[in-house]
């Protein structure tokens, strides 16, 4: 992710304070965001559900 | 530091009685609940100035409950089963009457109304609150020394860290500053603590324990849970916290209860998995913790166990799941306070906080599709074994002001796989380093079979009588 890309993608977060008081502290979280996404494998069966589930009136 | 070996029962020690020894000799009136939580508030006041494992101490208000409880005592008058017997409460749970800080500028004057249900619970039984307790900034962030409050300290070596984010609360029941305490469990922060300490902390199945009153970090992983320096403690502190909140969304229908029941029963016959993959190839572990881990092992064998090798997915991909899903929860909850006020917030929660906001939609969902599947995997391993055996910490405590040494250092865990798939899995001590810092051990079970845990636990406790091991302080 790119300069301009987390200075998007921070103020439209609302994070323009943040940028402008700790530019440091927001790069190192949009680097850390995209370090751990792209670790998630994507399930091959594109009828994977989600957890948690959508049961009404139950839990685990 | 070394080791002491002192006993449980004496009565010179009252710092170092258990939950279970303090309950029955308050109720055989072999000991007075004022005695004792005044000891307790003495040794408070002598090594908590080095140890800063409370935020506030509440002793006014303890020496009053003290005094009710004896007077109830005297007359044969019991609450319960913890009657009369001192807990330390992490502040991002409420206790009427005093702040929910979360350790944290952002909630410096939080007055709570009334008691998590879980607090209500332990007063209900008879326990005394002492106090609140330091914690990682919102139960993220930390250690820090950028926040209102410095961070708790670890009783084996104060230079070091007690792990997190329920860290006074390890660092309390280690030191014996009280005898059990409130934690709570996002991606480990019972279990790390307990780790770092040498104590019990079990992180209860998804559900068991109501959340209500908690400060949430991350609603679907968020879990509540007790910390003690025995087993037979933390299922009887369990016990008394466990069971159904019609209020809390995330609450389970049912619990099993009778959580001590199974403590002294044979493993003859148990299965028991080890996850050697996840200290061997995944994330290796200092050979000190492989070594302890390895003893753990042999002598659950020796106890009669059938030891098996079991292999889940990495702990890489069940981290990345944890963040995504636990980040973007935190967002949700502190996104209009860092817009408005960034500077409240230390930098380590401040940049962990904020990367919420750069997780998508689609990031979101699929690692919530992925955890299901991670979900079903240590399901079908659990049909297989009894328990799972793996690490919790890959290493000893490092210093707590090598802040190079703790962020290398904080990832190096196998807790996160079990907030992910909501199993409950306990962490205790399985031996010293040689520098004289615990090293330990993670046991996982089924949902709800949070006795069998214990069992397991408990005979490993009994083989290596690491419930006798304190630091040598005070």
């Amino acid at each position: 992710m790119n300069k301009e890309t987390i200075e998007v993608l921070a103020r439209s977060a609302g994070l323009a304070k943040a940028l402008a008081e700790f530019p440091e502290d927001v790069t190192v979280a949009a680097k850390q965001a995209a370090d751990v996404a792209q670790k998630v494998k994507r399930p091959a069966d594109p009828r994977a559900e989600p957890w948690p589930p959508m049961k009404a009136g139950t839990t685990l | 530091m070394a080791a002491d070996e002192g006993g449980d029962d004496a009565m010179s020690d009252l710092h170092w009685m258990t939950v279970g020894a303090a309950a029955r000799a308050i109720a055989a009136k072999e000991l007075s609940p004022v005695d004792l939580t005044k000891a307790l508030l003495d040794r408070i006041e002598k090594l908590d100035p080095t140890l800063n494992a409370f935020i506030r101490v509440d002793g006014e208000a303890a020496m009053q409950a003290a005094k009710a409880a004896e007077t109830e005592a005297r007359s044969g008058r019991l609450r319960g089963p913890l009657h009369g017997v001192p807990v330390g409460i992490k502040d991002i749970i409420d206790v009427a009457g005093l702040p929910t800080t979360c350790h944290s500028k952002v909630l410096q004057d939080n007055m709570a109304t009334a008691d998590a249900v879980c607090v209500e619970k332990l007063r209900g039984a008879g326990a005394i609150v002492l106090g609140k307790l330091s914690t990682h900034e919102f139960a993220i962030g930390g250690p820090s020394f950028d926040l209102p409050w410095p961070p708790a300290r670890n009783p084996w070596n104060p230079d070091h860290h007690p792990g997190g984010s329920s860290s006074g609360s390890g660092s309390g029941v280690a030191a014996g500053l009280f005898p059990m305490a409130l934690g709570t469990d996002t991606g480990g922060s019972v279990r790390n603590p307990a780790s770092c300490c040498g104590i019990v902390g079990l992180k209860p199945t998804y559900g068991l324990v109501s959340r209500r009153g908690v400060f949430p970090l991350s609603f679907t992983l968020d879990h509540v849970g007790p910390m003690t320096r025995t087993v037979a403690d933390n299922a009887l502190m369990l016990e008394t916290i466990a069971g159904h909140d019609p209020l809390d969304p995330g609450s389970a229908a049912a619990s099993q209860g009778h959580y001590g029941a199974a403590l002294d029963r044979s493993l003859r016959g148990l299965r028991v998995g080890f996850v050697r993959h996840f200290h061997e190839i995944d994330t290796p572990a200092d050979p000190e913790v492989t070594a302890a881990l390895e003893h753990v092992a042999r002598s659950l064998q020796l106890e009669g166990a059938d030891l098996r090798d079991v292999k889940l997915p990495t702990l890489g991909e069940f981290g990345a799941v944890n963040r995504v899903n636990l980040q973007s929860e935190a967002w949700s909850i502190h996104g209009p306070w860092l817009s408005d006020r960034p500077g409240d917030y230390g930098q380590l929660s401040r940049q962990r906080l904020m990367a919420g906001a750069f997780m998508s939609a689609g990031d979101y969902m699929l690692a919530s599709r992925r955890r299901l599947q991670m979900i079903a995997e240590v399901e079908a391993a659990l049909r297989e074994v009894d328990v799972l055996l793996c690490a919790s910490s890959m290493d000893p405590a490092c210093r707590i002001e090598d802040a190079v040494e703790v962020a290398r250092t904080y990832p190096r865990q196998a807790r996160t796989p079990f907030n992910v798939t909501g199993h409950p899995a306990l962490a205790m001590m399985a031996g010293l380093s040689k520098g004289g810092l615990p090293v330990s051990v993670q046991f996982v079970g089924r949902y709800f079979d949070e006795a069998t845990v214990f069992q397991v636990a408990r005979a490993w406790e009994r083989a290596a009588g690491t419930d006798k091991k304190h630091p040598a302080i005070g």
